[in-house]
């Protein structure tokens, strides 16, 4: 960690402002100062920076992905995420960590683990400097109920190792299983309240937790100041969420006029990150894995897209924040592609290039809760910073290609470091990487 | 991956010649072409690393690792550590190893069931940076062996980094499970251990214990490694012919005899660090050398020493490593080794290096193709500032490691400019 001053940027800084010429200085792991100048003059002193001239590219704050799962492994089934044992996924899932940060993710809110303390054990080792990977929040398995989205025993075959999520029955048994994710250290419980799409027995539309059990996993967690997030497709689980307080909103793919006012009377304090390509990729190109269109359309997917839409496209109107993330981890949906949902948001939610960039800076800051800290490019912020070669608002396809990302700077230390000289023609792999 | 060329180096070979001058061209993953005297080797197109005269040798082998051992002061400590910590530790360490020039390392046993396997499995599926690895299984012992951690209110298996087995039946379910994980190795604890409380001459394990794992074994082509402290547990390994003979510490006359007449089979890694360290270099963890002495480990370390000087003027491959670990010998000071080699067992620095390297290729089973710097052999080498015949120590200090490359790549880059430059560019 030393100083760096970069020059000649143009300055997106996540506010929604639009860009403007100017230099970055950033010292230790803070943004010390930030210049705009008309002409790309040097405004600030550089003696003692390393001094990178980025040559007119984008400097903008790091992004939040609001909704991972990086111990999903990019399988093609449900079932197929368990089928790695625990060392062989918790190895998966450092590996996986490293790569969302070399993608420009430098903080990720975790949605849910498929086995119980894998969310925890790579923040940790991300926070004691063990691993390289993004700012992370830990979440606990998917805590459902029989028969719903996370329960995959089948009838003969009853361990709890085999499902992805923790099957609750009653508020005791929810009482216990969120008390020894609370003991494992998890930085919020996740609850599925609703059904979906890809289980024709418990489609979107269905809710099948009771009031007990959410109100008994949201007081126990509450009590550990913790925060709660849902999977919520379905209108009855959106309400549900927001009856019982819980922060963060997964989906939200139907809600009515009541589940909106509902939505906005809490904006101040709720996020919701819809998650959008599993239903575009499974409706649209989900053939390799075995959804024709036709049995997408039959699934429900076709009706929920347009729900989808209508919902978040009045939710943004109404200023409730929308964050691009999740369920990227799937073979139709791999890994470190989740910069498609800041198109997807144009596409589907009615929102501008600006917006979508706005999303993932400045609420990623917020969600993450450091919005004080993080999320724009501002004096005396956390120097979580992406050097991009092109201008993002006017094509967001450049935050998917690797080689536009020219730099990665989580907390004032290169992990991708620009290359300006090509000197060293292959980067080293391993766990330890370093600034110069 | 591509071509290489090593010049202005001073090559150990490993073959047991003094080193030359010389240049080693690299291509793809083998050494292509050794050169003797200045430039002889073509060029043209190939990154050539101009090495101002350090010393090129092969790439070390540790024949006794625990990468799961993880600092603790206590056998009982090292299972404190849940599952998935434990998985993570043991990737951390093993890129360790390769940093510091071991570019090959013999499992000796893991903590849990599978934390070897996964961790080789993951090195060579690119995953992970580590050495070339074979893996072993925990060390199986019996009740009250070494290995045996559980309280007698406890008697669960998690307590214990060994697996613990009764009889010649709990002895072949434990071996084929671990071979269906697919292990490299599987470890027997035949001898005690001081600092768990028991003898070290002590050996518990049956005939038809061992017979049993041994008959598993082989029926899947793998090989067996002990804990053999004492003299029986040695007799027990050329009898049966475990492979791999860890410390041998009070192996009588009968023993090397038989050791001696088996040479081309076994290897020895006897671990004299840990002697040495646990007798004089562990009172900031309440084993003062008083204790240790009382414990027994001064007299053992004594006899091994004798022990060791015979084997080697009778032949018997003796190789660095183990057990390196605990609270007070670091993972990736192992080249201590060699000091120890030199310091207490009359090597000379040449033949410590050999047990490193040539002798390192051989118990990798790779004898015709890795542990020496010989056209067509493998290209794990390294780089190495300084003379390590001269000063077998240099080869403990990390900055004197100049580069590690394993398998034709770099592991650790020769830092040849300065590296702050690469940042300061300037438009104009």
């Amino acid at each position: 960690m030393g100083s760096y001053l970069f020059t000649n940027v143009r300055i997106l800084d996540g506010s929604g402002a639009p860009a403007y010429p100017g230099e970055v200085l950033v010292q230790g792991n803070r943004i010390s100062r930030v210049g705009g100048s008309g002409t790309g003059a040097r405004l600030m002193p550089s003696s003692g920076a390393v001094v990178i001239d980025a040559a007119g590219a984008t400097l903008m704050p790091g992004m939040t992905e609001a909704h991972t799962h990086f111990s999903w492994n990019n399988a093609a089934t449900l079932d197929g995420i368990q089928v790695m044992p625990p060392e062989e996924h918790t190895l998966w899932v450092a590996h996986v960590a490293r790569k969302y940060l070399e993608h420009g993710w430098t903080s990720c809110v975790g949605a849910a683990a498929a086995k119980p303390r894998l969310d925890i054990v790579i923040r940790n080792a991300i926070n004691s400097g063990m691993l390289p990977g993004p700012r992370y929040l830990a979440a606990s398995q998917e805590i459902t109920v029989l028969g719903n989205l996370g329960d995959e025993s089948l009838p003969h075959i009853q361990y709890p190792e085999y499902n992805f999520g923790a099957v609750v029955n009653g508020p005791e048994e929810m009482r216990k299983v969120v008390r020894t994710f609370l003991k494992y250290g998890v930085d919020s419980i996740k609850v599925n309240l609703s059904g979906d799409n890809i289980l024709p027995d418990a489609p979107a539309n269905t809710t099948w937790i009771t009031d007990e059990e959410v109100a008994m996993a949201v007081k126990e967690t509450k009590m550990r100041g913790k925060r709660v997030s849902v999977h919520a497709r379905s209108c009855e689980s959106i309400k549900m969420a927001l009856r019982h307080g819980a922060e963060v909103i997964y989906h939200a793919s139907y809600a009515d006029e009541e589940a909106l006012d509902m939505l906005e009377a809490q904006k101040h304090r709720i996020f919701v990150a819809p998650g959008l390509s599993v239903i575009v990729k499974l409706l649209y190109e989900g053939e390799p894995y075995g959804f024709s269109p036709q049995r997408a359309r039959e699934l429900g997917y076709e009706d929920e897209l347009e729900a989808a839409s209508r919902s978040l496209t009045a939710m943004h109107r109404r200023g409730i924040r929308v964050l691009p993330g999740g369920d990227y981890g799937f073979a139709w949906a791999p890994h470190w592609t989740n910069a498609m949902d800041l198109q997807y948001f144009v596409k589907y939610c009615g929102m501008t290039p600006m917006e979508t960039i706005v999303a993932a800076t400045r609420f990623g800051g917020q969600i993450m809760m450091m919005g004080n800290d993080l999320g724009l490019v501002q004096e005396g912020r956390l120097a979580d910073l992406l050097l991009v070669d092109g201008d993002p608002v006017a094509d967001l396809s450049i935050l998917l290609d690797q080689k536009r990302l020219l730099a990665v700077m989580k907390d004032g230390v290169f992990y991708k470091e620009p290359a300006i000289r090509s000197a060293r023609t292959g980067s080293l792999p391993g766990w330890n990487r370093t600034a110069a | 991956m591509g071509n290489v060329l090593f010049t202005n180096v001073r090559i150990l070979d490993g073959t047991g010649a003094q080193p030359y001058a010389g240049e080693v061209l690299v291509q793809g993953n083998r050494i292509l072409k050794v050169g003797r005297g200045p430039r002889s080797l073509p060029t043209a197109g190939i990154d050539t690393i101009d090495a101002a005269g350090a010393t090129l040798m092969p790439g070390m082998t540790e024949a006794h690792t625990h990468f799961s051992w993880n600092d603790q002061p206590s056998l009982g400590a090292i299972q404190k550590m849940p599952l998935e910590e434990h998985i993570l530790w043991c990737a951390h360490i093993a890129e360790r190893y390769l940093s510091r020039g071991f570019t090959s390392c013999v499992g000796a046993a893991c903590a849990k069931p599978r934390l070897d396997v996964v961790t080789r499995n993951s090195i060579n599926s690119g995953l992970i940076p580590g050495p070339r690895y074979l893996a072993a299984s925990q060390e199986i012992t019996v009740p009250g062996g070494l290995g045996d951690e559980s309280p007698p209110h406890l008697p669960y298996p998690e307590f214990s980094f060994g697996a613990v087995v009764s009889g010649a039946e709990e002895m072949r379910r434990c071996v084929r499970t671990f071979m269906k994980y697919g292990v490299d190795t599987i470890k027997l604890n035949l001898s005690g251990e001081y600092i768990a409380g028991l003898s070290a001459e002590a050996t518990p394990m049956t005939d038809a214990e061992i017979a049993t794992a041994v008959e598993e074994v082989r029926m899947r082509g793998k090989r067996l490694a002990a804990h053999a402290r004492s003299s029986e547990s040695v007799k027990q390994c050329v009898r049966h012919g475990i492979e791999l003979i860890y410390h041998a510490s009070f192996a009588d006359e009968e023993a090397l005899d038989m050791l001696e007449a088996n040479k081309d089979r076994h290897f020895v890694a006897p671990g004299l660090g840990w002697l040495v360290n646990t007798s004089y270099n562990a009172s900031q963890w309440g084993i003062t050398p008083e204790a240790a002495r009382d414990m027994g480990y001064h007299r053992e370390l004594e006899v091994a020493v004798e022990t060791l000087r015979k084997m080697k003027r009778r032949g018997i491959r003796v190789l660095p490593g183990g057990d390196y670990g605990f609270a007070w010998m670091a993972h990736g000071t192992n080249a201590k080794d060699l000091e120890y080699f030199v310091r207490y067992l009359g090597f000379t620095p040449m033949e410590a290096l050999l047990s490193a390297t040539q002798l390192g290729g051989q118990i990798m089973m790779m004898g015709n193709e890795l542990g020496m710097i010989r056209d067509g052999y493998l290209a794990d080498l390294l780089l190495v500032d300084g003379d390590p015949l001269a000063d077998i120590r240099i080869l403990q200090q990390p900055q004197r490691i100049l580069a590690v490359m394993k398998d034709g790549q770099f592991h650790k880059e020769p830092e040849i400019r300065s590296s702050r430059s690469r940042l300061s560019l300037t438009a104009a």
